[in-house]
């Protein structure tokens, strides 16, 4: 114990001798976490959400933004075996909380990770922004306070997407009033995320007349459709609508199509299946390969955002890439996350606490994404749904996503 | 005591016995199963079942042969036929094959090459993980090897995600190139049947009954009856035991390696996890026909193809698993040894 203490405070002396030698301007150092799935097929969706962030962090630290302290980055991977992990992301939210230093989370990714990370931020008052979870239950009614129930009055966890009660129903809309589909069958990957936005989906169509011919669940460790899309084909869909995540089966379902005979039919999905594009080893493109033609899905947030051009200028001269459909949610994340450290190193301190109700303030961010404000449940002000079709000539002759159009819903 | 009292019950157990299944009675069983099935399922999805059964057979083979032979539930082989997918993969894009080949000459002559090749480099695959994984714990206890195959399962997964210059594919989805052409479809009434579906499983039927000719026919195969049925009176007969079990481990691997070069066709796709699911699924179907014997592990990969397929037809795909499972435990309860497994007394 007594050595632990010496220990310490040498430690401690050191740190405050090397910072005195180091650059003026890096004071103290402060960490942000980011917990999203960085490995195998989860990479081509989640890391532009990460390399967004980073670019926020770098630029920041770059301007001194933050006023006496440096922005340090700490990444967690919660993919295990190439598909993101429930538990793994809560193991990595548990060693996030108990580092004391870090005062933000950036993350995750899935909604199923999410479900069981809250808890856990909640618990110890860590801000937490998502760039892209999109179930209601998260932060709605009673699903959403049993996840905050350790203190449900200080809310801890924000996202700059948008919901799937609102991201279902528009591609509802979409594929009824835009494609003219009156006939889906629907596959979900029978996760929190799949089944809801597969749920929501469901009733906006049928709301607008459309009929759904055929509904099953497929474990997202299979690899074998066959069985449901002969199933499906006696039903005599004319589309087929996919709630799950690339990873889970979202190529691999488009893949199979032809095989089945419904090759010709188009293949609808959220924004679980949008990811890179078909140069992108485990990209939705990439594994449905030509079959992905004739594909369409939405991203529950704004696409043309409000200075795209210097966006996509900045982050290609940094990355070499475009940037992904959620980089400049990642990106306006940690632009949140900056603006609540700026203000609290204003204060006097950088608190988790004070980082957080800096956040949830109810006050309106100025980001990337245009203005953001969080509701009493920490979802956001903007609701946005873009949408995209294939284009099998893109990219080189890859394949890419190409923007067709985006809905507002914040008005209604 | 002991010795004797093992060799007592063992022949039932792991003499790979196939005697017993052809009766009539039992044939006619199978046969009115097969034609409820059909018609119930219609010929689409029949053909789908039979499908998935012939691969998870082949895989389930592995596992009942190297049980047989040395009692050691091999975790290891779903993993094998995963590194199998893959290398059927890499002999494809290697020689440049990427997509569908629709002359029929160029494709048996690749297909038949990717066959051999990957057969015969999982089969050696499968003897150098017996040679340097079982073989030194021959005599251990037997939970030793049962953790050095869950140790080669691991390695095997990690060398495919990182090891190059052949693997390093990463723990991604990785394309496998569908050389059979997948529209090719026969047309039986209003149901279009795959041309390819039918090349698959007509090839692992070929492939069963030649393994049980192998096994019942030749010299080989009578010395690895002798060793699953009592190892050290074989060896006093003069069978050379650490070749014979070589042996077995290649049949299986080679077995694993058409799995996993029908699949890749088949489906496209194959990644590092692969193997947890597909093994676990084979495995079941080896103890659901009776571990130790090929004919009803043969017949387990069947049952749960249809068993998956017949979820999908029921509308009960979200249960598929927990069916599956089901069945096994229902199965278990009333025949422990399995559906082709003689019963026996005492069994440790």
């Amino acid at each position: 114990m007594k050595f632990a203490r010496v220990g310490a405070a040498i430690a401690a002396a050191a740190i405050v001798v090397a910072a005195c030698g180091g650059t003026a301007n890096s004071g103290k150092t402060v960490k942000v976490g980011i917990t999203l799935p960085l490995s195998g097929s989860s990479l081509a969706s989640a890391g532009p959400a990460r390399d967004g962030a980073l670019l926020a962090i770098k630029e920041a630290n770059a301007a001194g933004t933050v006023k006496g302290y440096t922005i340090e980055p700490v990444i967690k991977d919660h993919a295990v075996n190439g598909q993101y992990d429930a538990q793994q992301g809560a193991k990595d939210m548990t060693a996030l909380v108990s580092d004391p230093a870090v005062v933000a989370v950036v993350g995750p990714f899935n909604s199923a990770v999410a479900k069981v990370q809250i808890p856990i931020s909640n618990e110890a008052g860590l801000a937490q922004c998502s760039p892209a979870n999109t179930n209601p239950d998260l932060t709605k009614g009673d699903a959403g306070k049993e996840l905050r129930a350790k203190q449900p009055d200080k809310i801890n966890y924000v996202r700059v997407a948008t919901t799937d009660d609102i991201q279902g129903p528009a591609v509802a809309q979409y594929a009824f009033q835009d494609l003219g589909l009156k006939n889906v069958a629907i596959i979900d990957d029978l996760t929190v995320y799949g089944k809801g936005i597969a749920d929501a989906f469901t009733a906006e169509f049928e709301k607008l007349g459309g009929k759904v011919v055929g509904r099953e669940g497929a474990d997202p460790k299979t690899t074998d459709f066959l069985p449901i899309l002969t199933k499906f084909k006696d039903l005599n869909p004319d589309s087929v609508f996919y709630g799950g995540v690339t990873a889970n089966g979202g190529g691999l379902v488009r893949k199979q199509m032809p095989q089945a005979g419904l090759g010709d039919l188009p293949y609808l999905g959220g924004d679980g299946i949008q990811d890179q594009n078909g140069g992108v080893q485990g990209s939705f493109i990439n594994i449905a390969g030509p079959a992905a033609e004739n594909s369409f899905s939405s991203v529950a947030a704004i696409h043309d955002i409000p200075d795209a051009a210097a966006f996509a200028e900045k982050y290609t001269a940094e990355y070499k890439a475009d940037p992904g459909a959620y980089s400049a949610s990642g990106y306006a994340c940690m632009q949140i996350f900056i603006k609540a450290l700026a203000d609290a190193a204003a204060k006097g301190d950088i608190t988790r606490e004070a980082v957080r109700a800096g956040v949830t303030s109810g006050a309106s961010f100025d980001t990337v994404l245009g203005p953001v404000t969080f509701d009493e449940v920490g979802d956001t002000s903007q609701k946005i749904i873009s949408l995209y079709k294939t284009d099998m000539t893109a990219a080189d002759g890859k394949g890419d996503w190409i923007f067709d159009k985006q809905i507002d819903y914040g008005a209604s | 005591m002991t010795a004797p009292a093992a060799s007592a019950d063992a022949p039932s157990a792991r003499s790979f016995s196939s005697a017993g299944l052809v009766s009539v009675a039992q044939l006619a069983i199978v046969a009115v199963l097969l034609a409820g099935a059909l018609l119930w399922m219609g010929p689409q999805q029949f053909v789908n079942a039979l499908t998935l059964g012939a691969i998870y057979a082949l895989i389930a083979i592995g596992y009942t042969l190297v049980y047989g032979i040395i009692e050691l539930i091999n975790f290891a082989h779903g993993d094998v036929f995963m590194v199998g997918t893959f290398l059927s993969l890499i002999f494809l894009t290697t020689l440049g094959f990427n997509g569908a080949i629709t002359e029929p000459g160029l494709l048996a002559l690749v297909l038949a090459g990717d066959f051999i090749f990957t057969m015969i480099a999982l089969g050696l695959i499968g003897v150098l993980i017996e040679r340097v994984a079982y073989r030194p714990l021959r005599n251990a206890p037997r939970l030793a090897p049962l953790i050095t195959a869950i140790g080669v399962s691991f390695i095997l997964q990690n060398a495919v995600q990182g090891v190059p210059p052949y693997f390093g594919f990463g723990p991604f989805n990785a394309n496998s190139p569908q050389v059979f052409p997948t529209d090719w479809f026969v047309t039986l009434g209003n149901a279009s049947i795959p041309v390819l579906s039918l090349f698959i499983i007509v090839t692992a039927v070929v492939m069963m009954i030649a393994l049980q000719l192998f096994i019942g026919r030749t010299r080989i195969g009578r010395a690895m009856r002798s060793t699953a049925l009592d190892r050290d009176a074989a060896a006093l007969m003069g069978v050379n035991i650490n070749r014979t079990i070589a042996i077995t481990f290649l049949l299986g691997s080679a077995l694993a390696g058409a799995a996993g070069v029908t699949f890749g066709l088949q489906y496209g796709v194959t990644n590092s996890g692969l193997g947890f699911n597909a093994g676990l699924k084979a495995f079941t179907a080896a103890v659901l026909g009776g571990i130790g014997n090929t004919v009803g592990a043969a017949l387990g990969g069947f049952i749960i193809g249809f068993i998956e397929v017949g979820a999908a037809v029921a509308g009960l795909n979200r249960w598929s698993a927990a069916i599956v499972f089901g069945v096994l435990v229902i199965v278990l309860v009333f025949r422990p040894s399995g559906i082709l497994g003689q019963q026996t007394g005492e069994r440790a």
